[in-house]
């Protein structure tokens, strides 16, 4: 199966219309230390667009910033149209953003279907009152959670019959695609994917790769990814960002970044550009 | 022969069973069971007491790998570094008598007596001797009894067990037998408050078979279960069903009123255990203050019920209690919203700071116009009818039973509400709070509304478990409403299990029903409670009826699968 | 429901505490002064008992302070830890009470007392950390709280049960009654001593910890236990010594604190460790110079308190309430400024 997505990428992402996110002049700092400086980052709807950039470029910080973990102690954030410069996470997660995570933080200890159901319950409204006395709305929501939560196993390729496993369980490879189905779960519309081939072997990397671009396909979404494997950035991006101490150096095409000097520079140092 | 690490870790763990044995001894357990027969004439508690360790050393110690042979003695001499320890402590004591009373008050000459068998004739030396004899038979014997295959061990274990339990439910069993006209039965069993050879004999043996046979006829039972057609088995539960709720039922009847009595403290700690069980167990928030919302329920009811209090509207109990239970809720509230960013231990440190200053304010003579000071609220009217009312078949109610039937009542409705909480969207989220708090805030889950709901749920159950309280003992005192109980309700759900329901009812039974049938343990009681908790969290941290979620992930703490990983009552729990 | 973004039902609870706060201080001070319900002598007498009470919390507070430090634990059986070194010392008091040799040659026997209390601390301590603490190093962190309460609980009952349940009176020594006249404040001669030896003791722990290679140790586990282990520290051993200092200190506090309230009992060590612990919180937890603050600062306010807030607003026996003002300022440090009065927030 080829490198590239199987769609023409300019014709997927809505380059003409407003984009999902806008991000302006977002500068975080830590106590003296300034982890991001001004950044401005637009992401188009059912774009796939990539960050990234050397270890402690502040592409983490930034991204934490888009789930509301952060917030920026200057600039703005807008996610259609609405600040997240001060947003509780849990609303940022209302509006439709979700999020995987570098070194995988599933809840361990809950079963592999709860996992997936707990990433639903922005969507759902069931209430202690409702849970108590069993409404027949409750029963009916609970069902349907459930039922999506099995076809977004599926979806993600782990088998039916693990569903009562403990996420602590699964091998590797079945962990991060449970994170994603559990960030799938409450029908974002951007998806923010922290290194989710970190730890992958070539094979299951392939796999990972083209089910992204799947993903924007078959469910509209939009994708922001962090990455360290060039072959993944390069192969479903259409666009690419680049930092490095916690600048924008660059953006533009693969093709674009592939060339770019300071990008270069930045990776491997002044003499390899040289 | 044993290997010399072995050997030496052998002779170790002795010195360190003798210890326990000299801790026994100097503390006082030892002297305060030394009265309780269990064999009458033969065998007292006390005895068996300074036994345990040695037998316990044995036990462990025969675990090791190797040959039989070497195991034996490797508890053969951990049973003699046990007993030569014990002994010398022993007649050091003596020698320092009475002198040494005045450092280690329990070490008075009828405890020396008893320890050294005076009874029997023998002098301190001889006396020191036996001790040493005694303590390496028995540590030589639990290696035998470890050594020995797996289904034999069990048996005679089980025997034991059963013995032991016999004769500790002797002060309910035997006047209960009597009331019933089973006298010659009851004389049979039991003599002088402890078993008779003969009944001590028929139920080791018993015991032991039963133990023996219970694999085979449980799996028996199962598959009979499994094979069943759904027809057969649903009938089946709601026979079990009807057979539990005619049991409750009756309960009281069966009892008597002392034990009744105990059924009744147990299940205010059983109530108070599954609300905080939603606050620690489900949402994992360590609530060291539990008491204070106890007490706010008992307060708020002594205000409104009683006609002598500050407010004196005399209220009726059901009136007043939908009152109590929002006020306690906002209480909740009001104490839940300024800890929610605090961590675990801060947030622990900071509910005990308002229990405690609860606890004050309550008896302070600056509240004393609202709150009674250290005399309290009285003339608390009781639940319904004046304390006594009639019941179907039982017929007539009064004193703890009329306590008794609320309180059951209340307790499987706050059982229902935690479980039915427990498996859906609001305890998902708990769950996922507890596991990763970021994580679940990012996930769409208000970690504030939350933490706020979990303390208003436990809120609310603690303190109809205070309005009930209030109107069993017709009367609040501050006294009542101390640190102590906020711990004992912890340790309740701690050894029962955090977020296991079923482990609730099970921790305040051992942790409350057991003191209270072992008189003697009275004075011991907070000693058993802190020893429990430290060897709970370091043996067992998942408590006796796990949850499964919990269990895994303090398995995975203490590095890989518990020592069986099984529950004990895995039956009842349905888990796993 | 459309409110401002920002505002939740929290924030305004919070707020509402706040100026219930302020208001109260104020109010309740400005009445007792304006009523001028204690001589000036009266307020001197109780800041003095407030520093040296201060001190002993401090003492106390190091130890929970240090153990936090590296262990980031809570070490909520500290307190008994501080009882039986007072409970120990007592023993040997009293043996040397009755051969004459306490009043005949104080100068020798009150160190030998104050030995054997920070001895018999920092075996309990060390065994404490090496029995119930260790092996739960990794646990979650309900775990090692749990088992603390569970060993204070064992041990304060333990000794109950040995010791027996009645006050034990520490017997009179001589040359600590009457009064020194400071600056023509008169100090009892007690209280001076406490204040002195807390802060010989504690000046010894700074230098110790700063100055010492062990010292230095500890401040590396305390920072990065990882990586101090990669640099070939001893994690377990230091943290067994920090164990055993925090140990020495408590038990040394504990002798001075029956030397200020000439009584020890099973069950003191309870609401001075809550105390210190809030003294350990007041100065920012982890944090030394911190901790030994914070003790004297929360035993001023615990002794001033009560009298400058209540006692002009005619509250009745203000003095019953002084563990309210411990308690409520351990809540309010822990509610509004968790990182202590010399610690610093962590940003968002």
């Amino acid at each position: 199966m080829s490198m590239q997505a199987s769609a023409d990428p300019a014709q997927m992402s809505d380059s003409g219309g407003t984009p999902l996110l806008v991000a302006r002049g977002v500068t975080k700092t830590f106590e003296g230390l300034v982890a991001n400086r001004d950044i401005d980052f637009d992401i188009p709807r059912h774009s796939i667009v990539s960050i990234i950039g050397p270890n402690g470029a502040g592409k983490t910080t930034f991204f934490n910033q888009l789930s509301g973990v952060y917030h920026p102690t200057s600039g703005s954030i807008e996610f259609e149209g609405t600040s997240l410069s001060s947003m509780s996470p849990h609303l940022v997660a209302g509006l439709g953003v979700a999020r995987t995570y570098q070194n995988i933080r599933l809840f361990q200890n809950m079963s592999v279907l709860a996992n997936v159901m707990v990433g639903r319950h922005v969507r759902m409204h069931g209430q202690w009152y409702g849970a108590i006395a069993r409404l027949a709305g409750i029963r009916r929501e609970e069902d349907d959670a459930t039922r999506h939560a099995f076809e977004l196993l599926e979806l993600v390729g782990i088998r039916r019959s693990s569903a009562n496993d403990l996420a602590r369980s699964l091998p590797y490879g079945d962990q991060r695609r449970l994170e994603v189905a559990r960030a799938l779960a409450s029908d974002p519309k951007l998806l923010l994917l922290d290194e989710p081939t970190a730890g992958m072997n070539p094979g299951e990397t392939r796999q990972m790769t083209d089910f992204i671009a799947r993903l924007r396909r078959d469910l509209q979404l939009t994708i922001l990814l962090i990455e360290h494997d060039m072959k993944v950035v390069m192969g479903v991006s259409e666009r690419i960002t680049v930092l490095d101490y916690g600048e924008k150096i660059a953006e533009g095409t693969p093709a674009e970044i592939r060339a770019n000097p300071r990008v270069i520079e930045a990776y491997l140092g002044k003499q390899a550009s040289a | 022969m044993p290997t010399r690490t072995n050997l030496r870790s052998a002779i170790s763990s002795g010195l360190i069973a003798g210890v326990v044995m000299i801790y026994l001894m100097a503390v006082g357990i030892a002297a305060v069971f030394s009265e309780r027969q269990v064999i009458a004439g033969y065998l007292t508690l006390g005895r068996v007491m300074l036994i345990v360790p040695a037998f316990g050393v044995g036990y462990l110690v025969a675990g090791r790998s190797g040959s039989a042979r070497s195991r034996a003695m490797l508890a053969l001499v951990a049973g003699v570094a046990a007993g030569g320890l014990f002994s010398a402590a022993y007649l050091a004591s003596v020698a320092l008598s009475p002198g040494i009373r005045h450092v280690l008050i329990r070490i008075a000459g009828p405890l020396l007596d008893f320890i050294g068998f005076k009874d029997l004739g023998f002098d301190p030396a001889a006396g020191a001797v036996l001790n040493l004899g005694l303590t390496a038979v028995a540590a030589l014997a639990a290696g035998l009894v470890r050594i020995a295959p797996a289904a034999t061990r069990r048996a005679i274990l089980g025997g034991a067990g059963a013995v032991l339990a016999l004769t500790m439910i002797e002060p309910f069993l035997r006047p209960r037998l009597l009331s019933f006209g089973f006298s010659d039965f009851a004389r049979f069993v039991y003599l002088k408050h402890g078993l008779t050879v003969s009944s001590a004999a028929a139920t080791f043996a018993s015991g032991g078979l039963l133990v023996a046979f219970w694999p085979r006829m449980r799996g028996k039972a199962r598959a009979t279960l499994a094979a069943a057609d759904p027809g057969t088995r649903s009938v089946l539960r709601w026979a079990g069903l009807l057979l539990a709720i005619v049991f409750l039922y009756t309960l009281p009847w069966l009892s008597g009123s002392f034990l009744t009595q105990v059924l009744v403290l147990v299940g205010f700690y059983v109530l108070l255990g599954l609300g905080l069980n939603i606050v620690v167990g489900y949402a994992g928030l360590l609530d060291l203050g539990y008491v204070a919302f106890y007490a706010v329920g008992a307060y708020f009811t002594a205000l409104m019920t009683s006609p002598t209090s500050a407010l004196g509207w005399g209220l009726n109990f059901w009136v007043a209690l939908p009152i109590v239970v929002v006020l306690s809720a906002m209480v909740g509230l009001f104490i839940g919203a300024p800890v929610l960013r605090l961590r675990g231990d801060y947030l622990a440190i900071v509910t005990l700071g308002f229990g405690e200053i609860a606890r004050v304010l309550l008896g302070a003579d600056a509240l004393k116009p609202w709150l009674g000071g250290p005399t309290g609220i009285l003339s608390v009217p009781p639940m319904i009818g004046g304390g006594t009312y009639t019941l179907p078949i039982i017929g007539e109610v009064t004193g703890p039973a009329a306590t008794y039937f609320p309180l059951l009542g209340f307790c499987l409705l706050a059982a229902f509400v935690a479980h039915r909480l427990k498996y859906s969207r609001t305890g998902r989220a708990w769950n996922a709070m507890r596991e990763d708090e970021d994580v679940a805030q990012a996930t769409g889950i208000n970690i504030v509304n939350y933490k706020l709901l979990a303390f208003a749920m436990g809120a609310s159950v603690g303190c109809v478990g205070g309005a009930i309280y209030a109107t069993h003992l017709q009367g609040v005192v501050p006294g009542g409403f101390i640190l102590l109980v906020s711990i004992t309700v912890l340790a309740v759900v701690v050894l029962g299990g955090m977020g296991s329901i079923p482990g609730v009812i099970v921790g305040a039974f051992a942790l409350i029903g057991l003191p209270e049938m072992l008189r003697e343990f009275a004075e011991y009681k907070l000693l058993v409670y802190g020893a429990v908790l430290v060897a709970v969290m370091l043996l067992r941290p998942e408590g006796l009826i796990p949850d499964a979620s919990r269990r895994a992930e303090l398995e995975e703490a203490r590095g890989g699968g518990g020592p069986e990983g099984e529950p004990i009552l895995e039956v009842i729990s349905g888990d796993a | 429901m459309r409110r401002p973004s920002n505002l939740s039902l929290v924030d305004v609870i919070l707020w509402a505490l706040r100026v219930a706060i302020v208001v109260g201080v104020a109010v309740g001070s400005f009445a007792t002064i304006s009523q001028g319900k204690l001589s000036g002598d009266q307020w001197r007498d109780l800041l003095v008992f407030g520093v040296s009470q201060g001190s002993v919390y401090a003492l106390i507070a190091l130890g929970y302070t240090l153990v936090y430090g590296v262990l980031f634990m809570i070490n909520f059986a500290h307190g008994d830890v501080f009882m039986f070194g007072g409970m120990s010392a007592f023993f040997v008091a009293d043996y040397l009470s009755n051969i004459g040799f306490l009043n005949g040659n104080p100068y020798i026997a009150v160190p030998i007392i104050l030995l054997t209390g920070a001895v018999s601390s920092m075996i309990v301590a060390v065994l404490l950390e090496r029995i119930a603490y260790r092996p739960l190093r990794r646990a979650p962190r309900l775990v090692p709280l749990i088992t603390a309460i569970g060993a204070s609980l064992f041990i304060s009952n333990s000794v109950r049960g040995l010791y027996g349940d009645g006050i034990k009176a520490y017997p009179r020594v001589d040359i600590l009654q009457g009064t020194f006249d400071i600056f023509g404040i008169p100090v009892l001669k007690g209280h001076a001593i406490v204040i002195v030896a807390a802060v010989l003791l504690m000046a010894y722990l700074y230098w110790f910890v700063e100055r010492t290679r062990t010292g230095r140790a500890m401040r590396a586990v305390s920072e990065d236990t990882d990586t101090a282990a990669l640099m070939g520290i001893d994690v377990d051993r230091i943290i067994s010594t920090t164990f055993a200092i925090g140990g020495l200190l408590a038990g040394a506090a504990g002798v001075l604190y029956a030397i200020v309230y000439n009584q020890v009992i099973w069950s003191m060590g309870f609401l001075p460790g809550i105390k210190a612990f809030t003294a350990a919180v007041l100065g920012g937890i982890g944090n030394i110079v911190g901790a030994m603050l914070g003790g004297v600062l929360l035993g001023i306010l615990e002794s001033v308190g009560p009298f400058l807030l209540l006692g002009g607003l005619g509250v009745p026996s203000p003095n019953q309430l002084h563990d309210v003002i411990a308690f409520s300022v351990l809540v309010l440090v822990l509610v509004f400024r968790p990182y202590g009065l010399f610690g610093r927030p962590e940003s968002r």
